[in-house]
């Protein structure tokens, strides 16, 4: 619709005819008495007209067709909104000054010296005044409320009302806009209804642009008359002389010819609407559907959109001078553009504001007090297109289940999402820097990453970044890269060896030795170590956190290919896998959601969750179409999941991810795995705190080897972002089945905390070792010894 | 005819009134089979984890609105809980009652699971835990299953968790 865009009218005279608007011209009866040549002038005149309308009424009755269908289809062909997840705030939760900052800015908030109104925000200090805007959350309305909030460290200390005393205990803020989805022909509007709309926009619209409109049939004969003079006094159009309801016609027809046929073809539609639907429904239509400006490619319709555009605020909460000048752009919406020509806006504005003086919509104090206010419009329009392409590109598959595409983008839906917009900031950012430090480090510049980050429990994805460019979505790698997981499918070995409690446990010794195998085309397999090395026998745990291949192979031949390929289904993934020997080495192709979607599960405890991005989807009006509310799928034996989990917390603590705890500045106990394929190709990183799961991918599109590895490039990017993330150190508490117990590993031997070697580790309930260490042994029979001694004591 | 219809549409739209209005709560099978008798097993053995105000405020918010019978949104004030603390077993016992209350007889299972994997195992919400599940095995046809599970509710209040 870029043709809208420099659409403006020329200066026209408004109709000043105190009269009702002269009715149609019908021919009237000959008087009596008149001559006969004037009877017969009058027959031929009415014989013509008589053809005249045979012949036009076809065209006429199309026409009618046209703008019927224009008015009662058009109008409802509403953007759906996008939202984020709204930030709940209350006392004792982890935030950062600059998390803070960020989700105010993605939602809107005005930093002003007081927050006075709502939308805004101040901050002294530690002290942030936010004044939070009314909003239709998913569960319901709620006013403007205005609160203090402290910080204190990387948490708020205390939350109170603007008083200063007393805790409303959880604010929610309104959530950013993080999308729209557009009808196909690009336009932009909020439907509002005739009683949301102020008093002054319906009266000032009347003032300014058709004084007529109350009693006139559509077109204002002399209207058109003076603007004809007019014009052809000028030499050029000059003048439109067009009601309320041509403009509407104007603008479903948008067409910058300015022929007589046009204007002939607009008049006549213009009383057809007139006849069929009447003032209010007009009015309503036209209050829907003028053009207003234009964003990018998306053209702006109706003063509803119009006012969150320019004012950031729904249109009953504008101010007069705002109104008045919304009013005015109507005459030229790229030309009176508030943020491009701030100069000429305002004149118009004045103007504007003058008429209603003059029709008595105002008094005249009441305009020398508005006219000194500045235009008040924001810097920037809160949202347009997508910020996030990528993670709308999930919303819309999620959706895509429930709602065909022409609903999304027409029925005005808004849809509430899990994105966090301070998590995507960053994870955009631990890409974007992350790729370009690989650069410096001598990796190619075309690298490619993508990133995944969910909340544990609820398997919601806060974060989603598909392209090493923010905003790009040409090719969304977090959801259509399929790639070699490679090491990351090692722990679904081991997982599946732990289940089998008779045959494993995180003590048992597995060999890591040459293993070849004949595969289906009749060649040899004989994987090697990424060290060239084979380590012998060696405990599981010790194989799973160095992430020896050849011990993998051996376990997992034992357990069987089709277990692992059932295991990873289990876990979510649909996706067909080839039931080769180097499937348990990885050569699998995932995409990192799937690979996420897999992570999640484990991550929980063995509570599987579908990855959601979406919470619920509302009618305009705020009913709940659908809610998608959280769904647990426990796994089977959850208690082989939290001894993995322990395992996997091994692998950054001393295994091949260790590195990990000196990028994070040793926070918290962390659980990961590195994950790298044949000849560099690709680097993944799987790894999870105790709410957080996030999976990092780095390669090149055209799958050239990379020279990456799972911690050289892959655990950078994830640590980029989960240094900027409160992060609560991995739950190793053992649920119901499995129990911690001290042991020598080497021996495989229970033994006493205080002996050499004595490490803690958990055990499905019955696979702990039977055997007890020596040092445990003497220990037992010192401590029998003493309890003797302590009853002989006692009877004594 | 026309009278005999029309008598046919009240008896239908009192009929339809009459099942949208939720039972009190202490009538439904969540409070007479889950919440009194486990209240009456633990005689003052309680575990309770410190609530945050927040949740507290979401949590009250969801006993009004299943009072009410809306369950949905009973469901959706303890998800948003859940989001602010998501491993508290109090609110995951919750949201096993509310399922068991709509029915989703093997969500109600999920939930109370998870509840007692990470919570105390023993006391008053141990017993609700397990009295959950086996009000949901006998809907879903496991008598074993719920007989097993009645057992576990019954031995809350003298067993200590394994491995502490």
């Amino acid at each position: 619709m870029a043709r809208k865009a420099n659409k403006t009218r020329p200066a026209k005279q408004k109709p000043v005819a105190k009269k009702t608007a002269a009715k149609k011209s019908v021919a009237k009866k000959p008087a009596a008495g008149k001559p006969v040549l004037l009877r017969r002038f009058l027959r031929a005149l009415l014989l013509l007209s008589g053809v005249g309308i045979g012949l036009s009424l076809p065209w006429v009755i199309w026409l009618d067709i046209q703008v019927r269908s224009e008015f009662e289809g058009r109008l409802w062909d509403v953007p759906s909104r996008v939202y984020a997840r709204p930030l709940s705030l209350y006392a004792g939760k982890s935030i950062s000054r600059e998390s803070l900052l960020v989700e105010l800015k993605t939602a809107g908030y005005r930093q002003l010296k007081q927050a006075s109104e709502p939308g805004s925000y101040s901050v002294k200090g530690d002290l942030f005044s936010i004044n939070r805007r009314a909003f239709v959350f998913e569960d319901g309305a709620m006013p403007a409320n205005r609160f203090l909030l402290q910080l204190g460290g990387d948490s708020i200390k205390t939350l109170s009302y603007d008083s200063g005393t007393g805790d409303p205990g959880l604010v929610r803020l309104d959530p950013a806009e993080i999308a729209s989805i557009y009808p196909l022909h690009d336009e932009d509007r909020t439907l509002v209804s005739l009683r949301e709309v102020p008093e002054l926009l319906i009266m000032g619209l009347q003032a300014v642009e058709d004084r007529q409109y109350k009693h006139h049939h559509g077109v204002v004969l002399r209207s058109i008359a003076r603007a004809f003079l007019a014009n052809v006094k000028a030499g050029r159009a000059v003048q439109g002389g067009s009601t309320l309801t041509q403009q509407l016609v104007k603008n479903y027809f948008l067409s910058s010819e300015r022929t007589l046929v046009r204007k002939a073809n607009e008049a006549i539609m213009a009383v057809l609407l007139e006849w069929h639907y009447d003032k209010a429904q007009i009015l309503e239509a036209y209050i829907n559907e003028i053009y207003l400006g234009q964003h990018g490619r998306h053209a702006i319709h109706g003063f509803g959109r119009a006012s969150e555009f320019y004012f950031d605020r729904p249109l009953r909460d504008l101010e007069p001078q705002q109104i008045a000048l919304l009013v005015g752009m109507v005459r030229g919406a790229s030309l009176y553009n508030p943020r491009r020509n701030p100069q000429r806006a305002l004149q118009r504005r004045d103007q504007v504001l003058d008429i209603f003086g003059t029709t008595g919509l105002m008094s005249g104090d009441q305009i020398r007090t508005l006219k000194p206010l500045p235009l008040g419009v924001t810097d920037k329009p809160r949202s347009g297109g997508s910020r996030y392409p990528a993670f709308i590109d999930l919303v819309r598959r999620q959706l895509r289940r429930d709602y065909r595409e022409t609903d999304l983008s027409s029925e005005g839906l808004r849809i509430f999402t899990t994105l966090a917009p301070s998590e995507q900031e960053y994870a955009q950012r631990a890409v974007s820097r992350g790729l370009k430090d690989l650069q410096q480090r001598g990796l190619p510049a075309d690298l490619q990453s993508a990133l995944v980050l969910a909340d544990v429990a609820s398997g919601e994805v806060r974060a989603l970044v598909g392209d090493r460019v923010a905003g790009r979505n040409y090719f969304n790698r977090a959801l259509d890269a399929r790639r070699q997981i490679g090491s990351v499918i090692k722990p679904l070995v081991y997982l599946l060896a732990l289940e089998h409690v008779n045959d494993y446990n995180l003590t048992t010794r597995v060999k890591d030795e040459p293993v070849s195998l004949r595969q289906a085309d009749g060649s040899l397999w004989s994987p090697a170590n990424y060290d060239h090395k084979s380590h012998g026998e060696l405990p599981l745990i010790e194989a799973l956190i160095q992430s020896y291949n050849q011990a993998t192979v051996n376990v997992g031949l034992n357990i069987g290919v089709a277990n692992l390929i059932r295991k990873i289904k289990q876990l979510g993934v649909a996706t067909e896998i080839p039931a080769l020997p180097a499937t348990l080495l990885g050569a699998v192709e995932l995409t990192p959601i799937e690979v996420t979607q897999m992570y999640q599960s484990l991550a929980a405890g063995g509570y599987s969750v579908p990855l959601r991005s979406v919470t619920a989807v509302l009618t305009p009006q705020g009913d709940l179409l659908s809610r998608y509310p959280l769904r647990l799928m426990p796994l089977d034996n959850r208690e082989a999941v939290a001894v993995l989990n322990f395992a996997l917390t091994r692998v950054v603590a001393q295994g091949t991810a260790k590195n990990l705890n000196e990028l994070l500045g040793n926070r918290a106990v962390i659980a990961g795995k590195t994950g790298t394929t044949n000849e560099r190709r690709d680097s993944w990183f799987v790894g999870y705190s105790r709410d957080r799961v996030a999976v990092s991918w780095v390669g090149l599109d055209d799958n050239r080897p990379a020279g990456v590895t799972g911690n050289n490039a892959a655990m950078r990017i994830w640590a980029g972002l989960f240094r900027k993330l409160p992060i609560e150190a991995v739950d190793l508490r053992m649920p119901d089945g499995a129990n911690y117990w001290w042991v020598d590993i080497e021996q495989q031997a229970l033994t006493d905390p205080s002996c050499p070697g004595a490490v803690q580790i958990p055990f499905i309930d019955g696979t702990e070792p039977r055997m007890s260490t020596k040092c445990l042994e003497k220990k037992n029979s010192k401590n029998r010894k003493s309890l003797w001694r302590k009853w002989f004591d006692d009877k004594n | 005819m026309t009278k005999i219809s029309g008598g046919l549409l009240i008896l239908l739209v009192l009929s339809a009134c009459s099942s949208r209005y939720p039972a009190p709560v202490e009538d439904r099978e969540v409070t007479t089979r889950v919440r009194v008798p486990a209240n009456q097993d633990s005689e003052g053995v309680q575990v309770y984890s410190l609530q945050n105000p927040a949740v507290k405020q979401l949590t009250a918010q969801a006993r009004v609105a299943e009072r009410d019978g809306n369950l949905d949104q009973a469901g959706a004030f303890i998800e948003r809980a859940l989001r602010i603390e998501p491993r508290d077993p109090q609110l995951l016992q919750h949201m096993a009652e509310i399922k068991l209350q709509k029915a989703d007889y093997q969500q109600a299972l999920s939930f109370a699971v998870k509840s007692y994997d990470i919570g105390p195992r023993v006391g008053e919400i141990c017993s609700r835990n397990w009295r959950t599940i086996s009000v949901a095995r006998e809907h879903l046809n496991d008598t074993d299953g719920a007989n097993e599970a009645e057992t576990r509710a019954g031995q809350c209040m003298n067993t200590r968790p394994k491995g502490l």
